[in-house]
Formats: C-alpha cells, structure tokens, sequence
C-alpha cells in the first residue's frame, strides 16, 4: 500500500520544493525497500564503527615489530597472520579501515570543494566560461587519474593531506561536471527567472536557491566517489607512492604480499576482500541512493508473475483448436471475398507491478478480406496498436495473448514458434510503424536495410535484390532510386523514409499489410500521399490492409470498413458508410460528434467530456457485467 | 574523412600547447626548489645551488621556457636529473611492454565486456541481464593489482603453468610474450570489461527497444540477425564514444599492474621516477602520456565517423 503512494509522489516529481524533514524521511523510506542497499549501507556502518574503535579492536598495536613471529599462517593467536616483520594481519586490517576512511573522507571534500564551485561558476555564467573551462575539465579527465596523482606526490610529497588533495583532484571534475549539469538544469526553471526578476543579486540566487536543490546530487555524487578514492588509495599505497609504508593501509599490506606470496599466500586475501567488499558496499550504496533520491525503480518484475504468465500462455495454447473449431462456420460467410486475416476473441494481458493482471486488448475480433482496407479505430491506449503487435506476433515484454485464434490465409498463427512466425512475417504479413525517422536503422544504408527481406525470403542474391530494391524504390515514388540506395536513413524526409518502409514490409510480397499509425507522424500533404500510395499498392496487389489509425479522416479516405475500439474491445464494427452515417454506439456517436471537420464555423467543438466519458463507461461496465454473468 | 581528420588534428593543437605550458610551469610548483627536494633535508644552500647550475635550473624562466619548445619541436624532452639519459629514450625503450599489455588488456576487456553488455542488453531484466549485471559490479570493485597478485598465485605460485616473471620481448620469442600476457591482461582487462559491459548493456537495451528493430523483425528478419547485424551495430557508436575514457582508465591501471608482473614499462619507469625525485622524466611522462591519450581518441573519433554517418561531414 505504502508502496505504491511513493512511486506515485516519484513520478509527480515534486519533491524538490518541499520541507526538508519530508523530503529525507520519503528517500528512507524508498531506500528501505532496496535489500542490497540496505545490506551495502550496514556493512558502511559497521567499517565505520570498526574504524572508529581500531584502538579498542584490534589484537595489538598495528606497528609493532615482532621478530618471533615473521610470516606465520593464521592461527588462534594471529587470526589473519603476520607479515615479514611480524606485525599482526588483524591489527593492521583494523587499523586500515581507519585509514583508508580518513584519506577517502578528505578526499571526497577536496573533490567537492574544488569542483562544485568550478561547475556553478561555469553553470551559471556560461558562454566562454562554460566552453573554456569545460574543455579543461574535459582534458583533466581524459588524463588517467594515477597520473594526477603521482603528479602531485611527486611535486608536493608524501603526507596524508597531500594524499587527500591528489585524490581529491582526481575526483573534482566529476564534481564540476555534475554541478554544472545541475545549475543548468535548474537556473532555466521558473523559481530563478522569478527570483531574477525581483531583483535577488545573483550570489543571493546561487546561493540561496541552486545550492539546496545540488543537495541531494552532492551526497550521491560523495557516496559513489568515496568507492573510487578507496580504489585510487589502495593502488597509490600499493604503488608506494600513498603514506610511508609503516602505516598501515591495505594497499600496502598487499604490496607486502606480493614480495612475500611464494611463502606466504595468506596475506593475499584479507586486505584484498576488504578493498572489493568496501568498494562494493560504497557503489551499491550510492546507486541505491540516487534511485531514492530521483525517485526511480529498477525493480524487475518479480519471478512469480513470469511463471503464472506461463501457465497462463499454455492454457491458452490449449484453448486454440476449440476457438478455432467454433469459428470454422462463420468466417466463410461473412463475405465473398477470401478473408486474408482472420482474428476471434483476441485477448491481450499485460502483467502489472502488483503481481495482478489486466487485459488490455478484450475478445478482439476482426476479418480482413483480400483487396479489403479495414480501418481499426481508437484513441491511444484504446488496444489498437497492442492488437496490431499481437497479429505480428510482437507484444512486448510482459504481454502475452491470453485467449483467441489468430489465422492468417487460413493458417494458424497464435502461440507459435519466434522462428516460425519469422518466415510468415514478410512474405505474408508486413507492417510499417509511426514515426519513420525512426523506421530504419541510422547505421545501416537504406539498401542494405531494403534488400534484407529480398535476400532472406526471396533467395536473391546481392546483384538481383539491389536491383529488385531499385524497382521497389521507384515503385514507391522515390526518385533516382539507383543513387539512393546507399543512402544513409537521415538523407531522406519523413515522407520519403516512410516510402522506403513500405517498400521494405512490402519486398517480399506479403497478402496482409499491417499500417499501424503510419501516416500520423506526416504533414497533411505528404499523409495524403502515402495514404494514396498505399490505396494504389493494394489495388495493384490485391493487398488486405490493416489501417491502425486514431484519425476519422483516414477511416473516411481509405477504409471500405472500420472498427472502433474503446478500452480494448471493439464496441462498433460496420462498414465505412454505416460509421459515419448512422453509428449504433455511444463511443462512435460520440467521437464523430468531437470531429473538428464536422464542426460548424460559429458554434463550438463538441468533445468527450467528463460526463459523457463516463456514461459511456457506465455502459460499457454494464455489458462486460453481463458477460461474466452469462 | 580527410576533413574529419584535418579537423580534429587541428583541434589538439591547442590542447597539446596547454598541455605543454602547464607541465612546463609543474616544477615551479615545487615547494622550495627541485634541487632542494632531490638533496634532502641535508642540503646546504651551496650544494643546491650547484645542483641547480648543473641542472640549468638557475635560468631565467623565460631562457628555459623557449628551451623548453625548441627541444619539443625535435622531439626532445632533456635529461633524466638521475641517470642523465635522454628522457623520450627512457620512455620509447618502455613503450613495447605497456603497448603490449594495453593491447592485450583491451582485447580481453572488448571481448568478455561486449559478451556481457550483449547478454543482458539483449533481455533486460531478465535472469541472465541480472547475472551479467552482478558481475560488472563486482569486477568495478575489483582492484587491477588484486587480481593480479591472485592470479599469479594461483597460476604461477601454487599451479605453476604459467611464468612469474611475465613479460618477454615479441622480438626475442613471440610465444612466450603471447604467454606471458595471459595473466597481466585478465588482471587489467576485467576491470575495462566492466566498464565496456555497462555502456553496451545499456546501449543494447536501447537499440533493441528503438523502431527500426520492429520494421525489421516485422519484415521477417530472424532475431539473431536482428540483434548482431543491426541492434550491435547501433549500440557501438555509444560504446566507441565512451572508449577513449576506457583506455585511459586502463592505463591508469596498468601502472599498479606492471608492478605486480613485474613489467618494465612506462608505470615502472614513473614509478621509480616519482619515488626518486627525477622531475625531469616525471614531467616528460605527463606529456607522452597527454600526448598519446589525444592521439588514441583521435583515431577513435575517426573510426567513430566511419561507425556513424550522421557524424560524418558531407
């Protein structure tokens, strides 16, 4: 319950101007409900204890020389050994974590202090500051980070401080990065220019504004840093190039091991652990804490859900030859022609986060004719196009058809093999998409993409398929189809692109076409003039065509017959004529009703209220009702 | 892609004269003098300043500034304060080793990265996109030297197949450079692996959810090829935008590697140098390794245009 009232504030994305006690109680409540960081953030708090209590924990004093006891294994009295002065493992693990801890904390404020101000003074001043200074930012992090480093140590020397500045140094481009990135973000919000134009001086702005909001990024930023300084630490110790080596760090323990592992492997493992498991711990931790503070959720859909969809799948599976059965009968009548499509009680679920179920497409059913443009009417979210992609065989994950028989020139298509329905895709059915800048790939020329289904399903070889693709691009209305075959998809506008698809779905001559919105993403005139091209493909081909589509205009231009779709059912299915001219539901009446070419010049536009909305949906609640009653 | 080339060329020279000024004026940097620092605590000012003499560091900055570039222009870079040999020959000696072992580091990393990015990229959320998730978080915690010094346990210590001393020259026997890569480039290729994963995965994911991967699936094309001829192909161009960052992380790392291997390579020589006070070989490694990072990423922005014709000027 708690649980989703938090996603829902997330995704309203409020937080930021809130009460601050609100604001920390809400993340911690988030982070509550991730297991690996609260597993990360109390192994944090318990190095941090072991650090602070060192003295108190550790066995002996972490420096004290013992020539007794050189290079001894583990044992009741050295728990983790002893290295080559027989100084206790233990002790200087213990000793380490304060260490390690101290240099990683400096570090991460050196970082801070040097790159936060950096990134707000390039943020908001932008122009040259911005360009100048992010071009050295960008060569500062394009210079490995142990080169920093060691520059420093060998410039400034070996102590801790300068330790902590050379690391520091490493890690404060990230922070002038992300700082900038937020102060951009954040002074084109409305609370700045507001606060701009009442006259606040500008450090007033950046200060009493900008800064609270770079909050929550800084600590996130801090956390995951503190990891990497933990890493840079350990290597530079390793290197001798850290503290002196008689203080005890892990990285110089496992310096140390190194020189000694043919008669002392067991100074490998401790110091190491301790780095990978910290380390671990700081990068879990701060991912966890970002999520929490952006409000975002990489939770996956838990195992159960899969496994119910499974079972759910084979039920269905089970249940096609009895659809089928049932509708031999009345397919054949419906009409004269041959159907080419022929969809019964198509039901689409989709699994939710709360481990329920929803149909999103409900007992679909629907004939396509050859020769025949049947319209599938709706607004989004209306099921339309998640029909379109369960004919395809395509529903995305966490979809699945749950009931109905899906035939195509007779043949059976529901729950059939991924490599299967690979070869029924494009040479019987093929479908072209919304947004045709998107439709082919950005790395691939058009031809290579183009000739792709010629030389799978046709067996053409390079020569046959350019030239079968050069045919295919004139016959779609693209000119100087020949040099533009090794065109790149950005070469070509909407319009031409869109051209190129249908070309692509069409290569292998397939009987049904499936246009999901695919003139929606056009300009009026180029719409028209793919609609008129696909009027003309299927008149020449006998095509059946399944025209996806929220547009009225498109219904009335092209389709001999259309169904309408209201929260995933078909509520209407006539002939274009019948549609427009006397439509039987409310939906239908409803919708023509809001069609701006139906609205008279002076009078206003009629739209699907609220009120209507819902007598709708009250009609429609009474006949699903019934339907589980009956 | 000439244009491409001239132009980016043109862009690092800027970067090169910063570069140059700014490691120029390091040693000025240094509190008290060079030669103080060199000579200890026990310096007298006499012997600094006949140190200084013998350095030329006596010199206005001005005189050692235009020295400074007229050597640079002939490749010169003066001498080590220590051994007194030339500093570009100390480096270009060690060249070969840590080339080998950066080469060798990627190949591993490419390999068992783009393996992992593909594998969960291709099915996020699934069970093996969560197993190839856990190991990149891990191997990002790994510590290259750490893993080193296991491996060289296990396989050189304990197993004994594999050589504890590791590098040997390509000249003087290939297969024995070839196996004494083996360990070194495991050791510094997961922690690249790691990061390469990450990039593909989510590069994959979102190519595998883009449009042009419906209009083709719906055309028929089976899955597979789907995924390596077209998803693959896309994902690259983010990973190779994100790759010089990887080979520079890498050579970070190969320093800490070098020692665990014992490589005479450039981290070794900067090591020592650093521990020894030899500003001269310091400050001329800064620069070759700045000049060598602008040269790797300038030759991947030019295959990243031939990766991505949209990069390309027309």
């Amino acid at each position: 319950m708690s649980e989703t009232s938090t996603t829902l504030i997330a995704v309203s994305g409020s937080g930021r101007h809130q009460g601050r006690s609100s604001n920390i109680g809400r993340i911690v409540a988030r982070m509550r409900k991730q297991p690996g960081t609260i597993v990360a953030g109390a192994f944090i708090v318990v190095l941090f204890f072991t650090a602070i209590l060192a003295p108190l924990l550790a066995p002996y004093d972490p420096t004290q020389v013992n020539f007794d006891n050189i290079l001894e294994p583990p044992s009741a009295q050295f728990w983790l050994g002893t290295d080559d002065l027989g100084r206790d493992q233990l002790s200087r693990l213990i000793f380490g974590a304060q260490i390690v801890l101290i240099v990683a904390l400096g570090a991460v404020v050196v970082a801070a202090l040097i790159g936060v101000p950096l990134g707000l003074i390039f943020g908001f001043n932008g122009g040259w500051w911005d360009r100048i200074g992010m071009r050295f930012i960008d060569m500062a992090q394009a210079l490995p980070g142990m080169v920093i480093g060691l520059t420093v140590v060998a410039i400034l020397g070996r102590n801790i401080i300068i330790l902590m500045f050379a690391i520091g140094l490493i890690g404060a481009s990230l922070f002038a990065r992300m700082t900038r990135a937020v102060v951009l973000v954040e002074r084109n919000k409305l609370y700045v220019e507001a606060a701009e134009v009442a006259g606040l001086p500008r450090r007033q702005i950046i200060f009493g504004q900008i800064l609270p909001n770079l909050v929550g990024p800084i600590v996130t930023q801090g956390t995951v840093f503190l990891g990497s300084a933990i890493m840079i630490e350990s290597a530079m110790s390793f290197l001798g190039i850290g503290l002196s080596s008689d203080i005890p760090t892990w990285g110089a323990m496992l310096s140390l091991a190194l020189d000694n592992q043919a008669v002392a492997p067991h100074l490998t493992w401790p110091p190491g652990i301790a780095i990978v498991l910290t380390v671990l711990a700081f990068s879990v931790f701060g991912d966890g804490l970002n999520d929490a503070l952006t409000g975002e959720r990489r939770r996956l859909p838990r195992l159960g859900l899969r496994l119910a969809q499974a079972e759910e799948e084979r039920a269905a599976r089970a249940a096609v030859p009895t659809v089928q059965a049932a509708i031999g009968a009345d397919t054949s009548s419906s009409s004269g022609a041959q159907p080419v499509l022929v969809a019964h009680d198509v039901s689409v679920a989709l699994a939710m986060p709360d481990r329920t179920q929803a149909r999103i497409v409900k007992n679909v059913s629907i004939t396509v004719a050859k020769g025949e443009i049947v319209g599938l009417l709706g607004e989004s979210g209306s099921g339309k196009s998640t029909f379109a992609r369960a004919v395809l065989g395509m529903l995305p994950p966490g979809t699945w058809l749950a009931t109905g028989s899906i035939r195509l020139l007779g043949e059976e298509l529901a729950h059939r093999r991924e490599s299967e329905l690979a070869h029924i895709r494009g040479t019987r059915m093929g479908a072209v998409f919304q947004d045709p800048m998107n439709a082919l790939s950005p790395v691939h020329s058009v031809g290579m993409q183009l000739t792709e289904p010629l030389r799978l399903h046709k067996a053409m070889n390079r020569a046959q398929a350019r030239a079968r693709a050069i045919e295919l691009l004139e016959r779609v209305g693209v000119r100087n189809a020949a040099s533009r075959l090794d065109d790149y998809p950005h070469q070509f506008s909407g319009g031409m692109a869109q051209r190129v698809a249908i070309a692509m779905a069409l290569a292998a001559d397939p009987e049904l076409l499936i246009a999901d919105e695919a003139t929606s993403a056009l300009d009026v005139t180029t719409q028209a003039q793919v609609l008129d091209l696909i009027l003309d493909l299927r008149d020449e081909y006998g095509l059946g065509v399944l025209m996806i589509t929220h547009s009225l205009g498109v219904v009335a231009e092209t389709c001999d017959r259309a169904a309408v779709m209201y929260r995933g059912r078909i509520v209407e299915d006539s002939s274009v004529e019948t549609l427009f001219h006397d439509p039987q539901h409310l939906y239908t009446r409803s919708l023509l009703a809001a069609n701006p070419a139906n609205a008279e010049s002076s009078g206003r536009l009629a739209t699907i209220d609220g009120e209507l909305r819902m007598e709708i949906d009250r009609q429609l609640d009474a006949f699903e009702a019934d339907e589980a009653g009956a | 892609m000439l244009k491409l080339i001239l132009y980016r060329l043109a862009l690092a020279v800027p970067q090169l004269l910063l570069l140059s000024l700014f490691v120029f004026f390091l040693t000025y940097l240094i509190p008290g003098s060079p030669a103080g620092a060199i000579l200890g605590a026990a310096a007298t000012p006499e012997g600094i300043a006949r140190l200084e003499a013998q350095l030329g560091l006596d010199r206005p900055w001005y005189v050692r500034l235009g020295e400074f570039y007229a050597g640079l222009v002939r490749g010169d870079l003066g001498n080590s304060y220590i051994s007194g040999r030339p500093v570009v020959e100390l480096f270009v000696e060690r060249i070969p080793a840590t080339a080998s072992l950066i080469l060798a580091g990627m190949l591993v990393a490419v390999i068992l990265g783009l393996a992992l990015g593909i594998m969960g990229g291709t099915k996020p959320g699934s069970i093996r996109d969560r197993v190839a998730t856990a190991f990149t978080s891990v191997s990002m915690s790994l510590p290259e030297f750490w893993v080193g010094i296991v491996l060289l346990l296990i396989f050189a210590v304990q197993l004994r197949i594999l050589p504890v001393v590791s590098y040997v020259p390509f000249d003087v026997d290939p297969f024995g450079w070839a196996r004494g890569l083996i360990l070194p480039s495991i050791a510094l290729g997961v922690g690249g692996a790691a990061l390469i994963a990450r990039q593909t995965r989510t590069a994959m994911a979102s190519a595998m959810s883009s449009r042009y991967i419906d209009s083709l699936t719906a055309a028929g094309v089976p899955r597979r090829r789907v995924v390596f001829r077209y998803s693959f192909k896309n994902a690259l161009v983010p990973v190779l935008a994100s790759t010089g960052l990887t080979v520079s992380i890498m050579l970070g790392a190969s320093f800490s590697v070098e020692k665990v291997f014992s490589f005479p390579g450039i981290g070794a020589l900067m090591i020592r140098s650093v521990t020894g006070k030899d500003f001269a070989v310091v400050q001329g490694g800064v620069l070759l390794i700045a000049i060598m990072i602008i040269l790797i990423n300038l030759i991947l922005d030019v295959s990243y245009g031939l990766l991505n014709p949209k990069s390309r000027p027309s």
